[in-house]
């Protein structure tokens, strides 16, 4: 189940949306508004906003000439920049905004793995003299006021 | 009074540079009279803040447009209740109201702690009042509230009054956000509280597990806040933006989720230490960590580094920010590193599968959460100065690498409390696990047959039904011993179970909160929405839903003038009542707001947006969204600050403890001369 969602994780998730056709809202929410209200393109407040009518038209012209998803996104970036897409290419430098998130999670399983190996208590060794046996009645009741104390 | 108000934050500043001198001082020499002093002077900083708060609200309900923040900030036709909100209305006064309420927590803390602690409080107080001179210092150089308008000529400046103010940010002048900040801001200033003790306890070596049990309490209250003041944030969000969602990604509500998680790390952390004796540095630099995290989030919210939807409260006083920071990371790293000798682990794991190597994980998944939400946070800074790019990191990046590790998150939400301290064997672990595992397995294959094919959707809602299942097992599994040995009926068990271990149980009730806000999470993958342009008698359809436009109105109000529309809503042939979104101008600040009209029901919302009327119809713009599960959402929240008031009385048994610690503590009060 952890591999399951570990795998869905690294998956790309807009791969099946990309081979999907494209709409104007499966569009609309890979994009920012650029009339500098900071929301996506399908969350704009503005009464009446240009941006959003302006790039809405756009994509609606661009998806009745029969173009895929990619090559919509492509056409907004050269007319409006790399801001308009609501996340980073992943590509040169902002390849390190999607990278690092994973490499941190990674590394900070290793950092656990290590602590928790450091921490570790060291096996008996075989040359340990054996323990000497220990009343089942006392290790019971230890047990007890252990667990009470942990429950405190 | 503006100048009443500058003179009480000139004696503020004062008192607490005196409380970081005395309390240093006093400390270090062991003097009962000095420390006492730096106490005094700390309560004077409660009484000096509080009097320029009054002061400041003074003016405000006076509607003095003298003063250049009410001018900014009020109108005369603002409501009164609108009004007590204007003191966070703005950068100055929201920089106030923090001195304020950290003047408030410094004071508790002090009066708290008479008895107790002694050996800690002259740091403790030295540390709370550093941070107050910082916040003081700001408001009264870089943001002051009391600056009088003035009119500048050639012949010089002479006093001015405006006729009236700009008011209140509409997008402010809703009910929620009379409370929302405060609340907010109780959160973000409230861990200096722990990361006082922490940085006390390392200069004085103190570092057993005294100042984690001090400070659970003072670490909760403020989680608790933070964690209402961003589901209030959000509910806000959802009501008024209108954009039909509740969690955008935008900075600042990123900026108020970072510290909420790496605190959520310490007080599960924190736990171990006080069970086992291990992971003391690692508390330290989360306590830290949490403390850098709100500092930075005051920030980012005001610094104006980042675009953000929160644009109505940012000014230039990022560089004072930023050498605070500098010195919050230089001063508690060098600390640390000069106590380490001193925390060490004072024992070992005994097992992998351990209640505490699963604290470990969920400290590993909550600080990846951390790191991945902040690193996506700052790109665009990053981008900007490194490669003169202007890049936007928003909702798909985050809903991409967050939603996996909220997933496992929630995983260890339910299976972290069925492992056992120490170690657990096989044979335990299976019985722990198999019926919440089973009913979980049944819930996933009733969710796919019934159309849910949503992959992050389904996991969620069936890790959801797994975490229930081991939490509601642990209640069961607890008052059907009390049952047994204590011949108690099952809701005395429960109750007495509960009362017993205030802390354990309130945690548990706080995770079936969570399990909730996951539920309400999992329905957004299920939205879906409609526009139309309406006239009256004009119907539209979304979903199994029919609207049907009644009436166009518009009007006056004090303080605005509006349009509404009036939707009668029918779903299957059922007439459900009306919707009435709004549109609202606000002629003072020229800005306009919608109000979002919402039915709310168990299983989905119909959530309508008035957007205006179209140029070209005349006709009234309409978004109609259908969320599902959104009000689980709002329950959750309400479920996990039920679980943490619970968690936060003193159970029977920390009673019995405290009343055995008491006299050792006052002894120690008492050797100590302090």
């Amino acid at each position: 189940m952890l591999a399951l969602a570990v795998f869905a994780a690294l998956a790309p998730a807009t791969a099946g949306e990309e081979s999907a056709k494209p709409t104007l809202k499966s569009i609309g929410e890979l994009l920012v508004c650029q009339c500098g209200c900071n929301y996506g393109l399908n969350s704009c407040t503005h009464n009446n906003c240009s941006s959003d009518e302006e790039i809405s038209a756009f994509i609606q012209k661009e998806i009745s000439e029969g173009k895929d998803q990619p090559a919509i996104l492509k056409a907004l970036v050269g007319r409006y920049g790399v801001k308009v897409l609501a996340s980073p290419p992943a590509e040169g430098f902002n390849l390190a905004a999607w990278i690092l998130p994973g490499l941190a999670l990674v590394m900070g399983l290793g950092v656990v793995t290590l602590a928790v190996r450091r921490l570790r208590r060291p096996p008996p060794t075989a040359t340990a003299p054996p323990a000497p046996p220990v009343d089942p009645d006392l290790l019971a009741a230890i047990e007890e006021e252990m667990k009470q104390v942990a429950d405190a | 009074m503006n100048q009443v108000g500058s003179v009480g934050l000139i004696a503020a500043l004062a008192f607490a540079a005196y409380g970081v001198v005395a309390g240093a001082v006093g400390g270090k020499l062991r003097s009962r009279r000095v420390v006492r002093s730096a106490e005094r002077a700390t309560l004077a900083f409660v009484v000096m803040i509080t009097l320029c708060v009054i002061v400041l609200e003074i003016l405000i309900f006076r509607d003095d447009f003298h003063n250049a923040y009410v001018a900014a900030h009020s109108n005369r036709e603002l409501p009164v209740y609108y009004k007590v909100a204007v003191l966070w209305g703005g950068q100055e006064g929201s920089l106030l109201f923090w001195t304020w309420l950290l003047s408030l927590y410094s004071g508790f803390a002090v009066l708290l702690n008479r008895r107790k602690n002694r050996q800690l409080m002259p740091y403790v107080i030295s540390i709370l009042m550093g941070t107050g001179t910082f916040f003081t210092s700001l408001v009264f150089f870089a943001a002051n509230p009391f600056n009088e308008l003035s009119l500048v000529s050639a012949t010089g400046s002479q006093a001015f009054r405006a006729a009236d103010g700009n008011g209140l940010n509409p997008l402010l002048q809703y009910h929620s956000m009379v409370v929302h900040p405060p609340m907010l801001y109780l959160g973000y200033v409230g861990f200096v509280v722990p990361f006082a003790f922490a940085m006390a306890a390392l200069i004085t070596r103190q570092l057993g597990d005294n100042w984690i049990r001090t400070t659970r309490r003072w670490t909760m209250v403020p989680w608790m806040f933070l964690g209402l003041g961003i589901l209030m944030g959000a509910n806000w969000a959802y009501a008024v933006l209108g954009w039909g969602g509740y969690w955008g990604w935008d900075p600042v509500e990123n900026a108020s989720l970072l510290p909420w998680l790496s605190g959520t790390a310490f007080l599960h952390s924190v736990m171990i230490q006080e069970k086992r004796g291990m992971l003391k540095v690692w508390n330290i630099v989360l306590v830290a960590v949490t403390f850098f995290l709100c500092i930075f989030g005051t920030f980012l919210t005001r610094s104006g580094i980042v675009s953000s939807v929160h644009a109505f409260a940012q000014s230039r006083i990022g560089p004072f920010f930023a050498a605070f920071l500098a010195i919050i990371v230089l001063f508690s790293a060098t600390l640390l590193f000069l106590r380490l000798e001193f925390l060490r682990s004072e024992n070992k794991l005994d097992s992998m599968v351990s209640r505490e190597s699963g604290f470990l994980f969920n400290n590993w998944i909550l600080l990846a959460a951390v790191f991945a939400i902040l690193w996506g946070t700052i790109f665009p800074i990053l981008s900007k100065a490194l490669q003169d790019v202007t890049v936007t990191v928003g909702a798909p990046f985050f809903n991409k690498v967050t939603i996996p590790m909220g997933l496992l998150l929630l995983f260890l939400t339910g299976a972290g409390p069925l492992l056992a301290w120490r170690k657990t064997s096989f044979q335990s672990l299976k019985r722990a696990f198999a019926g919440p595992v089973a009913l979980a397995a049944v819930a996933g294959v009733v969710l796919f047959s019934a159309g849910v094919r949503h992959f992050y959707a389904w996991m969620a809602l069936f890790l959801s039904v797994f975490v229930a299942a081991c939490t509601l097992q642990e209640f069961y599994k607890g008052a059907r011993t009390r049952m047994q040995t204590a011949r108690e009926n099952f809701v005395q068990a429960i109750y007495n179970l509960t009362m017993r271990n205030t802390r354990r149980y309130g945690g548990y009730i706080i995770h079936l909160g969570i399990v909730l806000l996951f539920v309400g999470f999992a329905g957004q993958a299920f939205q879906t929405e409609a526009k139309g342009l309406l006239n009256e008698g004009d119907t539209m359809r979304v979903d199994d839903y029919v609207l049907r436009c009644q009436r166009v109105t518009s009007g006056e109000a004090p303080n605005y003038i509006y349009q509404r529309i009036e939707l009668a809503v029918v779903k299957n042939g059922r007439a459900l009542g009306t919707l009435q979104p709004e549109r609202r101008f606000f002629p003072a600040s020229q800005q306009s707001t919608s109000i979002v009209a919402i039915k709310t029901r168990l299983d989905e919302d119909l959530y309508a947006v008035l957007g205006g009327p179209d140029p070209e119809s005349g006709k009234a713009i309409v978004e109609i969204f259908v969320n599902p599960l959104v009000i689980w959402v709002w329950i959750g929240g309400v479920v996990v600050f039920l679980g943490t008031l619970l968690a936060l009385v003193p159970s029977r048994v920390e009673r019995e403890m405290a009343g055995i610690r008491r006299p050792r503590e006052e002894a120690v009060a008492e050797k100590y001369a302090l």
